[in-house]
C-alpha cells in the first residue's frame, strides 16, 4: 500500500529552450502522444473511469447502502455480478459508487497540492533569498515524514471521514509539487526572454503567470498524473486501516479493509475492488510515463527520430 | 490489549471485547512441539494441554487484573470462597458451608480443612480475610462488590464472618463470580511475586511465564478437589483467528477460543475437532441520548426499535453466533423474563414517529467502534433499516477508548455496545438504568424503575426480588433506556481426544477435569 516513489519529485529533465518556440520544426505533442498506444490505452482506460464516476455512480447510488442479509456473502451470478458482501450489498454497484469517491478524493487532494505546491515552488524559485530558504525548508521537513505516516498524524488530530482524507493527501503531495516547481522556475528564470521582458519593467506576477508557468507546465503536469496514482492509492491505504472513508460510504480501500476478514470465505469481495485500484492506478502511471516521454525534451528527440524514420 | 479489558461487568463489552480486539491485530508466536509425554507428571496424569489464547495476560495478579487473558490462566490457579457451577448458581469451593442470620446481616463461612497453597503451606481463615481487605483498603477495581461489606472477620481458623450494612442477598455472587474475587497467600503479595509468580489453591500452578511467548501450568497433585488428570497446561498467545484456526487443525494445539465468528461454519465440518457453541451471559444493546432532541421522546426511541430487524443484525454481527433477546438476561439464566414486544414493525415506528411530532429528515450521529467489528456491521445494516423513516444516520468508528470518552461525554445520538460476564439481575440492570446511575450513559430516568432496582438489591425473598427485576427490565424495555439486541454464544474449540471439557456460559475456562484421551 505504501509507496517510496510518491516522496520524491519524478525526475523530469527541465526544458532546455521553450518549448512552444520550437513547435514549428517539431511535431505537434499531441500528435506523438497518439502515437503510443499505451498511452493512448491508459487515456481511454481513465476516460472510462471517469464517465463511471460520474455518469453511472449517480445513478446507483441509491442502492450503494441497501442492505440484504438475508443474500449475503453469495458469489458472482447473473443477479450480482461480483457477488455480495458480509451485508448483502451488491460489490458490483459498491465498487461503482466507490469509484466517484476515490476519483474525487485523488483529484481534489492533487489539486490542492498542485495549487498549493506550485504557487510555493514558483515563489520559491523565481524570488530566491530568505523566501526560498522558508518554504523549501518547510518542504524538507514535510519529506522528512514518511508520506503515509504524515497522512496518519493528520486524520488523528482531525476526525476521520472525507475532507480529512482529502486535507491529509491533499498537504502530503504539497511539497512535491513545490519541489518540482521550484526546479524548473530555476531553469526558466533565467531565459533570455524572462530576463528582456523583466528589464522592460514588467510586473513580477506578470512575468510569473506568462512566462514562468507555462514554461513549467510539462514536468508539473506529469507530476500531476502520476501524484493522481498514488493519491488513489493513498486514499485506499487510509480507508483500509479504518481511517480514511468511514462507512457505510463505499470506497475501494475501505471494501478490501472488511474483505480480510473474509478472505478464505469470500474471494470475490477483495478481487473486484482490488482490480479497480490496480488498474486505475496502472492507467494513471502509463499516462504519466507516456507525458514524460512526451514532454521532456531529451525523450522527445528520440520520440520524433523515430517517428520520422 | 489491556485497555479493552476491564473487569466483568464493570465496563462495557470488556471480556469478549479484549478477544475481538485481539483477533484484529496480526502475529502470532510458533508453537513448541507436540509433547506426548508430559513433563513433571504427577501420579495417574499425563500429557501436557497445548492451549492458544487471543491475547497475553498484562499480569497474574487475579485482584488487580482486568483482562480477560489473565482471567483464562488464573481460572485454573486460584479459588474463590463459592464458585458458579455450569448453570451459574453459586456452590462451595473454599467455603464448605456457610449460614446466614435471620436479619440477613451476618453470613458465617465454615472454611474447607486441610487445603493448602502450592507452596505447602495452609490455607485458614486469616487468609480470605486478608485477601477481602486487600480489595477493600487497596480500593482494587473490584472493591464495589463490598460496597455492602461493614467487616470481614476471622472467628477460628476455620471460620470467617462477613458483617453487612445492609442484607444483600447477591452476595455469594459478589464473593465467587470469578477469579477476581480469588483467595491470595499474604507473602505472595509482599514479596511482590504475586504478578508474575502468583500462588493459589488451585488444580493448577504457573511453572513459567516466558513474556511474548508462552505461560506454563504444572498440575498440583495435592489439589483439594482432587489431582488433574493433565500433568500440565501450555498457554500460546495467538491473536490471529486464522492461524490459531491452523494450528488446531494440524493439532500443534488442543484448544483455542481465538476464533473469528465468521470462521465457526469453517470449523463444523472439521474432522477431529469438538466445537463449543454455547449461550453466554453477554448481551448487546443499542442506546439513545435521551439528552438530545428528539431522543428524550419515549415514542421515538419505540420507533426505532420496531424499525430494526434483529434477526438481520444477529446475522451481521455474530454470523448467527447469538440469540436474539429484548431484555438483557439470557435464556438460561434462572432470572430470565420473557419479553418480545417489538417485533420489526415500519408503519408501527412511522406512527409513532409522526404521533411525536417528528417529520422531514431527522440526523442520527451512531458511535460504534473499530474494536468491536460487529458493531460496524451492525451499525451500517441499522443505518439502512431506519432510513425509510426518514432518519439519516451517519457512523462513526473511533477506537475504543475514544469510543468510551465520546460515551461518557455524552457525544452520541446512538450506541451500540455490549456487557459481559454479568451473573445477578443487580450487575444488569442497575447501574445502566437508575437515576445517575455510574454507567447510565443515555440519561434514563425512570421513578417506578428506580423504586423497584432499590427494593431488589436488597430483597431477601428471591421469588419476589424475581419479580422485582422483571417488572423492572419490561419498563426499561418499554421506555427503550436500552434497545436490547442479543445474547451472543461462547465459541471455543479442541481436539477431539480432550475429554471432560466444558464450554461455559461465563467463559470462566476450567482444566481441572481435562483428560487427554
Amino acid at each position: 500500500m505504501t509507496n517510496v516513489d510518491a516522496s520524491k519529485p519524478v525526475p523530469v529533465p527541465l526544458p532546455e529552450a521553450a518549448p512552444i518556440a520550437a513547435a514549428g520544426t517539431r511535431i505537434a505533442a499531441w500528435r506523438l502522444l497518439l502515437r503510443s498506444p499505451v498511452t493512448v490505452a491508459s487515456a481511454v482506460v481513465l476516460l472510462v473511469l471517469v464517465l463511471v464516476a460520474v455518469v453511472a455512480a449517480p445513478l446507483v447510488a441509491a442502492g450503494v447502502n441497501h442492505t440484504d442479509v438475508l443474500h449475503a456473502l453469495q458469489g458472482p451470478s447473473g443477479k450480482h455480478w461480483f457477488g455480495t458482501d458480509d451485508l448483502g450489498r451488491d460489490i458490483l454497484v459498491r465498487t461503482v459508487g466507490a469509484a466517484q469517491v476515490s476519483l474525487t478524493v485523488a483529484v481534489v487532494s492533487v489539486a490542492f497540492a498542485l495549487i498549493v505546491g506550485t504557487a510555493a515552488g514558483v515563489l520559491a524559485g523565481y524570488l530566491g533569498g530568505w523566501v526560498d530558504t522558508v518554504i523549501m525548508r518547510i518542504a524538507d521537513v514535510m519529506f522528512a515524514f514518511p508520506v503515509l505516516l504524515l497522512a496518519l498524524a493528520i486524520v488523528a488530530i482531525l476526525q476521520p471521514g472525507m475532507v480529512t482524507t482529502i486535507l491529509a493527501i491533499g498537504v502530503v503531495y504539497t511539497p512535491i509539487f513545490a519541489r518540482v516547481a521550484r526546479a524548473s522556475t530555476l531553469a526558466v528564470r533565467v531565459e533570455p526572454y524572462v530576463e528582456v521582458s523583466r528589464t522592460m519593467g514588467t510586473p513580477t506576477w506578470a512575468i510569473l503567470v506568462r512566462h514562468v508557468l507555462p514554461g513549467i507546465s510539462g514536468p508539473v503536469l506529469v507530476q500531476t498524473s502520476l501524484s493522481l496514482a498514488f493519491a488513489i492509492l493513498s486514499e485506499a491505504a487510509l480507508s483500509f486501516l479504518g481511517l480514511g472513508i468511514q462507512p457505510p460510504q463505499p470506497s475501494w480501500g475501505g471494501m478490501l479493509f472488511t474483505a480480510q476478514g473474509f478472505l478464505g470465505l469470500a474471494w470475490w469481495m477483495s478481487v473486484f475492488p482490488g482490480a479497480a485500484i490496480f488498474v486505475s492506478v496502472l492507467a494513471f502511471n502509463l499516462l504519466g510515463d507516456g507525458l514524460r516521454d512526451v514532454l521532456d525534451p531529451r525523450q522527445r528527440t528520440v520520440l520524433e527520430a523515430r517517428t520520422r524514420r | 490489549m489491556a485497555r479493552v479489558a476491564v473487569s466483568r461487568g464493570r465496563g462495557p463489552a470488556v471480556i469478549a471485547g479484549a478477544v475481538a480486539a485481539a483477533l484484529l491485530l496480526a502475529g502470532c508466536s510458533t508453537g513448541s512441539k507436540v509433547d506426548v509425554k508430559g513433563s513433571g507428571g504427577a501420579g495417574g496424569a499425563s500429557g501436557t494441554l497445548k492451549v492458544a489464547i487471543a491475547g497475553e495476560p498484562d499480569q497474574l495478579d487475579p485482584q488487580k487484573t482486568s483482562s480477560y487473558f489473565s482471567f483464562e490462566v488464573l481460572e485454573n490457579v486460584f479459588d474463590t470462597l463459592v464458585e458458579p457451577d455450569a448453570k451459574l448458581t453459586m456452590q462451595p469451593a473454599l467455603a464448605k458451608s456457610w449460614t446466614t442470620s435471620t436479619d440477613q446481616l451476618t453470613w458465617t463461612f465454615s472454611l474447607r480443612q486441610g487445603v493448602t497453597f502450592q507452596d505447602g503451606s495452609k490455607f485458614s481463615a486469616s487468609d480470605v480475610v486478608y485477601s477481602y481487605n486487600r480489595i477493600i483498603d487497596d480500593k482494587l477495581s473490584n472493591a464495589y462488590k463490598f460496597a455492602n461489606v461493614k467487616s470481614v472477620t476471622a472467628k477460628d481458623p476455620s471460620t470467617v464472618v462477613i458483617s453487612l450494612k445492609q442484607p444483600t442477598p447477591n452476595l455469594l455472587s459478589n464473593l465467587g463470580g470469578f477469579k477476581g474475587m480469588a483467595i491470595v497467600e499474604k507473602s505472595n503479595v509482599t514479596d511482590k511475586k504475586i504478578a508474575t509468580q502468583p500462588i493459589g489453591t488451585g488444580p493448577f500452578s504457573v511453572a513459567k511465564w516466558t513474556q511474548g511467548d508462552s505461560i506454563t501450568l504444572k498440575a498440583n497433585p495435592k489439589y483439594w478437589g482432587g489431582a488433574p488428570k493433565v500433568a500440565g497446561i501450555t498457554y500460546r498467545f495467538i491473536s490471529s483467528g486464522a492461524t490459531a484456526i491452523a494450528a488446531l487443525k494440524s493439532g500443534e494445539i488442543d484448544w483455542t477460543d481465538s476464533i473469528p465468528a465468521q470462521q465457526v461454519s469453517t470449523l463444523k465440518s472439521a474432522s477431529g475437532i469438538t466445537l463449543g457453541n454455547v449461550p453466554s451471559n453477554d448481551y448487546w444493546y443499542l442506546a439513545l441520548n435521551e439528552k438530545r432532541k428528539p431522543w428524550n421522546d419515549v415514542r421515538v426511541r419505540q420507533a426505532i426499535a420496531y424499525a430494526i430487524n434483529r434477526d438481520d443484525i444477529v446475522k451481521v454481527a455474530k454470523y448467527g453466533n447469538a440469540q436474539v433477546n429484548e431484555l438483557a438476561i439470557p435464556k438460561q439464566s434462572a432470572w430470565y423474563t420473557s419479553y418480545d414486544k417489538y417485533s420489526t414493525n415500519i408503519a408501527k415506528a412511522k406512527q409513532l414517529l409522526s404521533q411525536a411530532g417528528v417529520s422531514g429528515t431527522v440526523k442520527l450521529d451512531f458511535l460504534a467502534t473499530s474494536d468491536y467489528p460487529e458493531t460496524v456491521s451492525a451499525a451500517q445494516v441499522i443505518a439502512d433499516e431506519l432510513q425509510p423513516l426518514g432518519i439519516k444516520v451517519s457512523i462513526r468508528t473511533p477506537d475504543f477508548a475514544t469510543w468510551l470518552q465520546q460515551q461518557n461525554s455524552g457525544k452520541f445520538d446512538m450506541l451500540m455496545m455490549g456487557w459481559l460476564g454479568n451473573i445477578d439481575p443487580d450487575d444488569f440492570y442497575y447501574n445502566q438504568h437508575h437515576t445517575g446511575g455510574g454507567s447510565n450513559a443515555q440519561g434514563y430516568s425512570n421513578k417506578t424503575v428506580d423504586k423497584l432496582l432499590d427494593a431488589a438489591r436488597t430483597e431477601t425473598d428471591q421469588a419476589k426480588r424475581k419479580q422485582d427485576y422483571a417488572q423492572a427490565a419490561t419498563q426499561i424495555a418499554d421506555d427503550a433506556s436500552y434497545i436490547y439486541l442479543y445474547n451472543p454464544t461462547v465459541i471455543q474449540a479442541y481436539d477431539s481426544k480432550v475429554k471432560g471439557y466444558t464450554v461455559r456460559g461465563d467463559r470462566a475456562i476450567r482444566f481441572k477435569d481435562v483428560s487427554l484421551g
